[in-house]
């Protein structure tokens, strides 16, 4: 129940309650004046004109607050309502944009304000939290880069023995795995931050998707993995090629990664009403129910057993959902665990106009 | 061939400078934008690496600095931050190739090779190594006389490493090169595309000519 309804209803018990005192008033009234009157059936007088009173003047009244009151809980709370559909609509990369305020200092007014200051306190640390991360990622680059390069002088030497050389050579693979995190990080610390520019120009995804067939069928190939491209419309949408191909190479190579010998891949890219549709279905081990909603977290890994995969980094779709987003398309992910996984991804098509261009 | 080594970090300096030697470069040493300046106005280079956050004068600066002096000295940019519009950036200020940390050591010798090399070595159409060639106008590809079947993704990888024969191409440098790709996929896509290029131009045939290089890249030339 909404406190308007609530209102109304305690309004209304109100309004019953006074017309019944003055109902009440109004009989013992009306019989002192009949007894006076020295009529013989004052009783039966006095109720039924009271009655009528009662009923010609009392009820119009009684509905007339009533409306009064409904109109002005509506007017009173109408601020809430507005509060509400702002509030619904802060994100963690909004904080900055405050709630609108009316200025006259009453209840919701203070509200507003107090709210208002919670979320300047919140986007300090959200952006403290993103700074530490960037600072972080550009300070680690430094000892990796000095690393890889004195490892890979230390390989050139000559005399080392096999062993040595293969120690070394692990460590360097190592190292440049945590390159890669650390430019995972980088790009998503500074995705947060707003600091990545996207070129948006038209671009023929389709053209794009026949491109990343071809290579997902290479990568394929060795665990004897079926690749298919089931249909591929011309479709152009607005988007940063470069983005868009890094997208596409991220989903395919899960979808070869996680799937199984001798298993298959599926493509598809459709016209949707007025979006660009592409999945990329496999077949393989799939992904737990209750682990779904977290696949997108950065670092997440459903299955404890994939933690040792030397290859992921572990943000592979947490940079993949940064771009379909930053294209304001959406991306999500089925699963039915050891028959098939399905990444759908939705990106608004380009406008006639551009599209031209 | 001399290169100038522009870097404030000691060590990094040091292990590129080393690395360049062994390659038989002439290297010399800055620490800052402005000894950089200094130097190139005394010395001609060959080539520039130049990192981009330095001390003072940032490379950015110095290199549009370069440039307005008509120094067309090639310049590698070295940037710890890697962000594409970075890269943009530095090519737009004269740059003439960009490396973000960290880098593979390799890739860094074979971009500076490729920077220095004189321009106009080989104007020909025909691309040949050994008994290998490739015709890039018909695209069509030849080893001892036989025709060699490529895919369009194939032909570019060959007539890239081919166009570099003789010289190290680092796995970046060939996602860069091959598939435009501005970013590290961590997929092993290069080495399997090498993998299927060398069944089909030198499984059948002797001397093998595409060589790997461990933890480095890739080579092709006649002698291992």
């Amino acid at each position: 129940m909404t406190i308007r309804t609530r209102l109304t209803l305690w309004y209304a018990g109100v309004l019953t309650v006074s017309l019944l005192i003055i109902g009440l008033g109004t009989y013992r009234e009306l019989s002192e004046q009949l007894r006076r009157d020295r009529n013989r059936k004052p009783a039966e007088h006095a109720i039924a004109e009271t009655g009528e009173l009662v009923l010609q003047v009392g009820l119009p009244a009684v509905l007339l607050g009533l409306l009064g009151g409904w109109w002005l809980t509506r007017r009173a709370l109408s601020p809430v309502a507005g509060l509400t559909e702002a509030i619904k609509k802060i994100h963690e990369r909004n904080l900055r944009e405050p709630l609108p305020r009316t200025g006259n200092g009453d209840e919701i007014d203070q509200l507003a304000k107090v709210f208002n200051d919670t979320l300047a306190r919140l986007d300090e640390s959200f952006n403290r939290t993103r700074e530490f991360t960037l600072h972080a990622s550009h300070e680690l680059k430094t000892p990796l880069t000095v690393l890889c390069g004195e490892i890979e002088t230390a390989l050139r030497d000559e005399s080392l023995t096999p062993t040595e050389r293969d120690r070394l050579a692990s460590q360097l693979d190592e190292l440049r795995r945590l390159a890669r995190i650390v430019d995972g990080l980088t790009l998503l610390a500074k995705a947060d931050a707003g600091q990545v520019a996207l070129e948006l120009e038209p671009v023929r995804l389709d053209e794009l998707v026949r491109d990343n067939f071809a290579d997902t069928q290479i990568l394929a190939e060795s665990q004897g993995i079926r690749v298919e491209l089931t249909a591929c419309e011309k479709i152009t949408v607005r988007g940063d090629r470069h983005r868009l191909r890094q997208l596409l190479l991220n989903l395919a190579d899960n979808a070869v990664k996680y799937n199984q010998p001798q298993g298959r891949v599926t493509m598809s890219l459709r016209r949707a009403g007025d979006t660009a549709e592409f999945t990329v279905a496999n077949t393989g081990p799939g992904i737990p129910a209750e682990s779904l909603p977290h696949v997108f977290d950065r670092f997440y890994r459903g299955d404890p057993a994939h933690s040792s995969e030397a290859e992921s980094c572990g943000l592979g779709l947490s940079i993949a959902k940064w771009i379909v987003s930053a294209h304001n398309g959406t991306i999500c992910i089925e699963s039915v665990p050891s028959k098939l996984t399905t990444v759908t991804v939705r990106l608004p098509l380009a406008q006639k106009n551009e599209f031209r261009l | 061939m001399r290169v100038l080594v522009v870097e404030d970090e000691k060590k990094t300096a040091s292990f590129i400078r080393k690395a360049l030697q062994a390659e038989g470069f002439a290297v010399d040493v800055c620490h800052n934008g402005d000894d950089a300046l200094a130097a190139v106005r005394v010395t001609p280079f060959d080539g520039i690496v130049l990192d981009i956050m330095l001390p003072g004068r940032d490379g950015l600066s110095v290199l549009r600095l370069l440039r307005e002096r008509k120094n067309a000295t090639p310049v590698l940019l070295l940037s710890a931050r890697g962000e594409v519009n970075e890269r943009v950036e530095g090519l737009n200020a004269g740059a003439d190739d960009y490396l973000p940390k960290p880098f593979e050591l390799a890739e860094l010798v074979a971009r500076v090779r490729a920077l220095t090399r004189r321009s106009g070595e080989n104007k020909s159409t025909v691309l040949r190594v050994a008994d290998l060639t490739l015709d890039t106008v018909t695209h069509r590809a030849q080893r001892g006389g036989t025709d060699i079947e490529l895919t369009a993704r194939e032909y570019r990888l060959l007539e890239f490493l081919m166009a570099s024969a003789g010289r190290l191409c680092g796995r970046m440098m060939i996602l860069e090169k091959v598939w435009d790709y501005d970013f590290d996929p961590g997929t092993n896509l290069v080495d399997v595309y090498i993998k299927r290029l060398r069944e089909k131009i030198d499984a059948d045939f002797e001397p093998k000519l595409l060589h790997t290089v461990r933890g480095a890249g890739y080579v092709l030339k006649e002698q291992p």
